[in-house]
C-alpha cells in the first residue's frame, strides 16, 4: 500500500506530534483513494481479459476478408463488410467533420475571441457534446434515411455530428498553444491573416489537432446506436457508401451479443476484439502524438 | 464499377491494415464462380441475376439463411440478402421500395395498403411451431393449458408449484421456483401471433391486446428470437414464447400445450403440419394456423410469408426463381432448421401464384 | 521559435507571401472570405442543434399532438392500442442513471484525487492512461460483457441480497428482485462507463487548485486528508459538481449498453434487481417495428431525452464556469 502513495504520508504517519485519530482518518482517506484506483482496474481487467480470451480465437485470414455467414448460428465465416463498413463510415465522416471542425475552431480562436456569437458558438459546442448519440441517430433519421433509405452515408452524417464539437474544442486549445510571437512574426513577413493561420498557426499546432481528432474518431468508431437506425444490415462487402445497407463492427456485436448460441456470441467477442484493437490503436496512436509534440515544444 | 471499388478498398487497406478489405473484394468475386449446382426444379436458375434484398421477420430467419445459401449454390447469379428486422419494418421496406422482398408473419392491414407502390402478392413459405420453452432443472417435461399459460403471461400464476401448474402435470414434482416471464423487446410477428393464440384460446384470462407488442404485465424483454431464448437459458425459472429453430438450437426445454381437441401437444413439426393441414386458406393464400382443430396439430403454429409486388420495379425474374426455390428445393432445406414444410396443397397453390408476377 | 517554424516546413512559403503586399485588395479579400468561412463552420454547430430541435420535433408531433402531457405523465406505453405513456421510460432513465452515481462518485473522486495528491510521481501517468483506456472502450463492449458474463453471475447475488435483507424496511425497498437485466446492472455497466469522465473532469479542476494553498496546509501541520479537505476540496467543489452532472448527462443517454443489461420491461419500481427499461433502450428495441404514431413516439421519446441531456449539460457548464470565474477572482 505505501508503495502506491508518494512519501510526504509516510512522513505524517511517523510524525508522533499528530494525534490518533487524526492519522487513522488520514489512512481511511488513502485507502479510499488507492482503493477507488483498484475498484475501477477490475472491471477494465475483466472487459478486457474477456475481449481478449473469447476473441482471440476468432481471429484468422478469413476472419478478416470473408463476408459475414449466411447462417448466424452456425460457425463460419468472417467479419469483412462490418470492418470495412466501421473504417469506411467513419473515415467518411471524420471527411466532413475534420475541415468543418478545424475551420469552426480557428474562427472561435483567431476571429471570434471573447466576442458574443464566438462565446455562444462555444458554448452550443460543448452542449453539443452532452447530445446522446442515439438522438444523433434519431436526428439523422429524420433528415436523410427517410428521403435517401439506408446506406453508410447516414452514419457517417450521425459520427460526424459526433466528431464535430470534440474537434472544435480540442482544436480551440491546441491553438491556444501557438505562441502569438508565430504570428507576429508572420504578420512582419507581409503575409495575411488568413495565410498566417494556414501556413504558420495551423502547422504549429498540427500535433496537438491530430491527437484532438483521433480522440474523437476513436469514440465515433466505437458508437452503435447513431448506426442501428441509419445503415441497415448487410452480410456482403459494400464499399458504395451512398447505395444500400452496410454494416459495422458495433452493429455486429449488438446483435451477436442478444443470442444465446456459441457461435455467435464468439463472433461478438471477436469484432469485440477486432473493434477494441481499432479504438485502442487510436489513442494510443494519439497520446503517441501529442507526447512527441509537447516535447518538441519544450524542447 | 469493379475497379472503381476495388482501388477503393485498396485505399483503405493502406489507411488502416495489411490489405484486408482488398482480399474480402477478392473473394466476394471468386465467390460468383464457384457453387456446386444441384437444381432439380424446372426453373432455369442459370439464366438469372442480380441482387435481391429482402427484410422482414426474425421467425423465418433460420429459414431463410439456409434458403439463401442454397440458392445461391443453384443461381449463381443472383445474391439474396435477407435484413431480419420483424415483419412491420420488412412491410414498410417494401413499400417504400427499398427491398424486392418482405418476410412477414402478419399480414398487411387494409389502412397501410394504401402506402405500398401497387398490388402485391403473399407467398406462403413454411410455418413452425412456437414453442413455450423454460428452464427448470430436473423437469425434463411438462404439461400447460391454454388458461395455465395465459395465467403465467399474465401474471397471476408466480411460482413453478402453483396449483394450476399442478393440475396440469399429475405426478410431478414442481420447485417452488420464482417464475421470470421472457418475452419480446421488439415488435414481433411471434408475440403476434402468441398473443393472438392466447387471446382465442383464454379471452377470460388473457385481458389485454394482442399484437406485434403487447404490454405484458411482467416480464423480461430480450431483442428476437434468440433474444427471448438466451434469457430463458440465462434465467433459472424462466418461460417464454420462442420459435421451435431457436429453441432446438439454443437446447432450451419446451412444454407441451393443450390444443383444442383438449390433447398436449409438444411442439413438432409433425404437430405443424397437421395444425397446418386443418387451417383454412383464403383465396390470397393466407391463412391461420393458431388453435385449429384436430388430434395432432400443436396449436401455437405460425405461419410466415414472403411479400412481393405483382409488378416488381425490377428483377422480377430473379424474384420468380427465388420464390420457386423457395417453394421447390426450398422446401426440403426446411426441417434441418426445424420449419415444417408446407402442405402439397398450399404450396401447389403458391407455385401457380408465381406466373401472377408480370415482367 | 525558428527551430519550429523550420520544423513544420512553413519557412519555405515565406518567401512567395511577399507578393501578396504586392495585391493588398486580394488579400483582404481573402481575408474576409476565410473569415466567413470559418464563421459559417462555426454556425454549422447552432444550425445542427437547430435542425435536430426542430426536425426531429416535427417527425414526433403526431405523437405528442395525441397524448398532450400524458406522454411524460402517463406510464402506459401500449402500441397495439396506440397509447403512449413514456413516464416509466422517463423513470428507468433517471433511476439507472442515480444508481450509476452513486456507484462511480466515490470511486472517480477517490482516483482524481489519488491521481492529484497521492499518487508518486511515477504513478500519476500510468493512472491517467488506464483512465483513458477505460473511457476509450466503446459502450457496446461494455454490453457484451454485460449481457453476457456479468447479468447471468450476478443473478444469485441479487437472489441471496433480496433475500436475506428483502423483507427489512428501508433496505427491502431498493434490495429487492432477482433479475440478471436489472435497474442494478444498468446501473453497474453505466457507473464503469462514466466513471473516466468523471475522474478526468475533476482531475482537471482539483489541478487548478493552486499549490500555495495546499503548502499553506501542510505548513500548518495538516495531514494530507485535512490538506484536502481544508485546501482542495472547497476550492474544487463547483467544478465537481458540474463534472458529476456531465457523468449524469453521459449516463442518461447511454443507449447500447443499457439496452443489453436492463431487462426491458417499462415497470415504475424503487426495486434495483427488478428489470426496468430506459428511454434510449426502448427507442433502439422498437423502432425497427415501429410505424406511424408508435415510430413518432419513439422519436418522441429521443426529444424528450435531447431535452432533458441538454438541460442537464447546460447547468452543468453554468456550474462549472460559474467556479471558473469565481476561481479567477479569488
Amino acid at each position: 500500500m505505501t508503495d502506491l502513495l508518494s512519501p510526504d504520508v509516510e512522513r505524517l504517519l511517523l510524525d508522533a506530534t499528530t494525534s490518533r485519530s487524526r492519522r487513522v482518518k488520514n489512512r481511511l482517506a488513502s485507502i479510499w483513494m488507492v482503493g477507488a484506483l483498484l475498484v475501477a482496474l477490475v472491471p477494465l481487467a475483466l472487459v478486457i481479459g474477456y475481449v481478449l480470451f473469447k476473441g482471440i480465437g476468432q481471429l484468422s485470414l478469413a476472419w478478416f476478408t470473408e463476408d459475414l455467414p449466411t447462417i448466424t448460428r452456425k460457425a463460419g465465416g468472417g467479419m469483412g463488410p462490418a470492418i470495412a463498413g466501421t473504417l469506411l463510415i467513419t473515415f467518411v465522416a471524420a471527411l466532413m467533420a475534420i475541415p468543418l471542425g478545424i475551420l469552426g475552431a480557428i474562427y472561435l480562436h483567431e476571429y471570434g475571441g471573447k466576442g458574443r456569437t464566438a462565446r455562444l458558438i462555444r458554448f452550443m459546442a460543448d452542449v453539443m457534446t452532452g447530445v446522446p448519440s442515439i438522438v444523433m441517430g434519431l436526428f439523422v433519421y429524420t433528415v436523410w434515411t427517410l428521403t435517401f433509405g439506408l446506406n453508410g452515408f447516414g452514419g457517417s452524417l450521425a459520427l460526424g455530428c459526433l466528431m464535430l464539437p470534440i474537434i472544435i474544442r480540442t482544436t480551440e486549445e491546441m491553438l491556444r498553444l501557438v505562441p502569438d510571437e508565430l504570428r507576429q512574426a508572420s504578420y512582419a513577413l507581409g503575409n495575411r491573416k488568413w495565410r498566417t493561420i494556414l501556413t504558420v498557426v495551423l502547422p504549429a499546432a498540427f500535433g496537438g489537432i491530430t491527437s484532438g481528432v483521433m480522440i474523437a474518431i476513436a469514440r465515433a468508431a466505437g458508437e452503435t446506436a447513431p448506426l442501428v437506425f441509419t445503415i441497415g444490415a448487410a452480410r456482403n462487402l459494400n464499399l458504395n457508401i451512398f447505395d444500400g445497407p452496410m454494416t459495422a463492427l458495433s452493429v455486429q456485436i449488438f446483435g451477436n451479443a442478444q443470442t444465446p448460441f456459441e457461435a455467435a456470441q464468439a463472433r461478438a467477442w471477436g469484432a469485440a476484439l477486432t473493434l477494441v484493437g481499432i479504438v485502442f490503436a487510436m489513442t494510443i496512436l494519439a497520446r503517441v502524438v501529442s507526447s512527441r509534440v509537447a516535447r518538441r515544444h519544450s524542447a | 464499377m469493379r475497379s472503381s471499388k476495388r482501388s477503393l478498398a485498396w485505399l483503405l487497406a493502406i489507411l488502416v491494415t495489411v490489405g484486408l478489405v482488398a482480399g474480402a473484394c477478392g473473394k466476394s468475386s471468386s465467390d460468383s464462380t464457384s457453387g456446386t449446382t444441384s437444381a432439380s426444379s424446372k426453373f432455369d436458375y442459370k439464366s438469372i441475376s442480380g441482387t435481391l434484398n429482402g427484410s422482414g421477420a426474425t421467425f423465418p430467419k433460420a429459414f431463410y439463411e439456409e434458403t439463401i445459401a442454397g440458392f445461391k449454390k443453384v443461381a449463381s447469379g443472383v445474391t439474396v440478402n435477407y435484413n431480419a428486422v420483424g415483419s412491420g419494418q420488412g412491410k414498410k421496406d417494401l413499400a417504400a421500395g427499398t427491398s424486392d422482398w418482405a418476410g412477414s408473419d402478419s399480414l398487411v392491414s387494409d389502412a397501410d395498403k394504401a402506402t405500398f407502390k401497387g398490388p402485391f402478392l403473399y407467398f406462403p413459405t413454411v410455418a413452425a411451431p412456437i414453442t413455450v420453452s423454460y428452464n427448470l432443472s430436473g423437469v425434463k417435461s411438462i404439461n400447460l393449458s391454454a388458461t395455465t399459460l395465459a395465467k403465467i403471461f399474465m401474471g397471476k400464476v408466480t411460482t413453478w408449484n402453483d396449483p394450476a401448474i399442478a393440475a396440469d402435470n399429475s405426478g410431478v414434482t414442481l420447485p417452488s421456483t420464482k417464475i421470470t416471464v421472457a418475452v419480446r423487446s421488439d415488435g414481433s410477428g411471434t408475440t403476434s401471433n402468441f398473443s393472438k393464440f392466447l387471446l382465442a384460446a383464454d379471452p377470460t384470462d388473457f385481458t389485454i391486446a394482442a399484437g406485434d407488442t403487447v404490454a405484458w404485465p411482467a416480464a423480461q424483454a430480450g431483442k428476437g428470437n434468440a433474444g427471448v431464448a438466451q434469457i430463458i437459458k440465462d434465467t433459472p425459472g424462466a418461460i417464454g414464447y420462442v420459435d421451435l429453430s431457436d429453441a432446438k438450437a439454443t437446447g432450451l426445454s419446451f412444454a407441451s400445450i393443450m390444443n383444442k381437441d383438449g390433447k398436449f401437444v409438444a411442439p413438432t413439426l409433425a404437430g405443424a403440419t397437421a395444425a397446418l393441414a386443418n387451417a383454412t386458406v383464403k383465396d390470397d393464400l393466407t391463412y391461420s394456423a393458431l388453435n385449429t382443430v384436430g388430434a395432432e396439430a400443436y396449436p401455437i403454429t405460425a405461419g410466415t410469408y414472403v411479400l412481393v409486388y405483382v409488378t416488381p420495379a425490377s428483377n422480377a425474374s430473379a424474384i420468380k426463381g427465388w420464390l420457386t426455390y423457395l417453394l421447390t428445393e426450398g422446401q426440403n432445406l426446411a426441417k434441418d432448421v426445424d420449419f415444417a414444410p408446407l402442405p402439397t396443397a398450399l404450396r401447389d397453390k403458391a407455385l401457380a401464384q408465381i406466373t401472377q408476377i408480370q415482367g | 521559435m525558428t527551430l519550429l517554424l523550420s520544423n513544420d516546413g512553413v519557412a519555405p512559403h515565406g518567401g512567395g507571401d511577399a507578393s501578396s503586399l504586392l495585391e493588398p485588395t486580394s488579400g483582404r479579400r481573402g481575408d474576409s472570405a476565410f473569415k466567413a468561412v470559418a464563421l459559417i463552420a462555426g454556425l454549422a454547430v447552432l444550425a445542427i442543434l437547430g435542425l435536430i430541435a426542430y426536425s426531429t420535433t416535427k417527425e414526433a408531433w403526431p405523437a405528442f399532438k395525441q397524448e398532450g402531457l400524458g406522454f411524460i405523465t402517463s406510464s402506459t406505453w401500449i402500441p397495439a392500442e396506440n397509447k403512449f405513456g413514456a413516464l416509466a421510460f422517463i423513470y428507468g432513465t433517471v433511476l439507472s442513471s442515480l444508481v450509476a452515481l452513486v456507484l462511480a462518485v466515490p470511486v472517480s473522486l477517490g482516483i482524481a484525487l489519488y491521481a492529484n495528491e497521492a499518487a508518486p510521481r511515477r504513478l500519476r501517468k500510468p493512472v491517467v492512461y488506464v483512465m483513458d483506456l477505460l473511457a476509450a472502450i466503446p459502450s457496446v463492449v461494455y454490453g457484451l460483457w454485460g449481457i453476457i458474463v456479468l447479468a447471468p453471475a450476478i443473478q444469485p447475488v441479487y437472489k441471496s441480497i433480496s433475500g436475506a435483507v428483502g423483507d427489512i424496511p428501508v433496505l427491502g425497498w431498493f434490495f429487492n428482485g432477482e433479475s440478471g437485466r436489472s435497474y442494478m446492472t444498468a446501473g453497474i455497466i453505466l457507473a464503469i462507463m462514466i466513471t473516466p469522465i468523471i475522474t478526468s473532469l475533476s482531475r482537471e479542476v482539483i489541478a487548478t487548485v493552486p499549490s500555495a494553498q495546499r503548502e499553506a496546509a501542510y505548513g500548518m501541520g495538516a495531514t494530507r486528508w485535512e490538506m484536502i479537505r481544508a485546501a482542495v476540496l472547497p476550492w474544487s467543489r463547483g467544478g465537481i459538481v458540474g463534472s458529476v452532472m456531465l457523468g449524469l448527462g453521459r449516463a442518461m443517454g447511454e443507449t447500447i449498453a443499457v439496452a443489453l443489461v436492463i431487462g426491458s420491461q417499462a415497470k415504475i419500481t424503487t426495486h434495483l434487481f427488478d428489470a426496468g427499461d430506459s428511454m434510449a433502450a426502448v427507442i433502439v428495441n422498437q423502432f425497427g417495428e415501429a410505424s406511424g404514431t408508435h415510430r413518432a413516439a419513439l422519436i418522441g421519446l429521443g426529444v424528450v431525452l435531447f431535452g432533458v441531456t441538454i438541460i442537464v449539460n447546460v447547468s452543468a457548464r453554468g456550474i462549472v464556469s460559474r467556479f471558473d470565474r469565481r476561481s479567477q477572482g479569488a
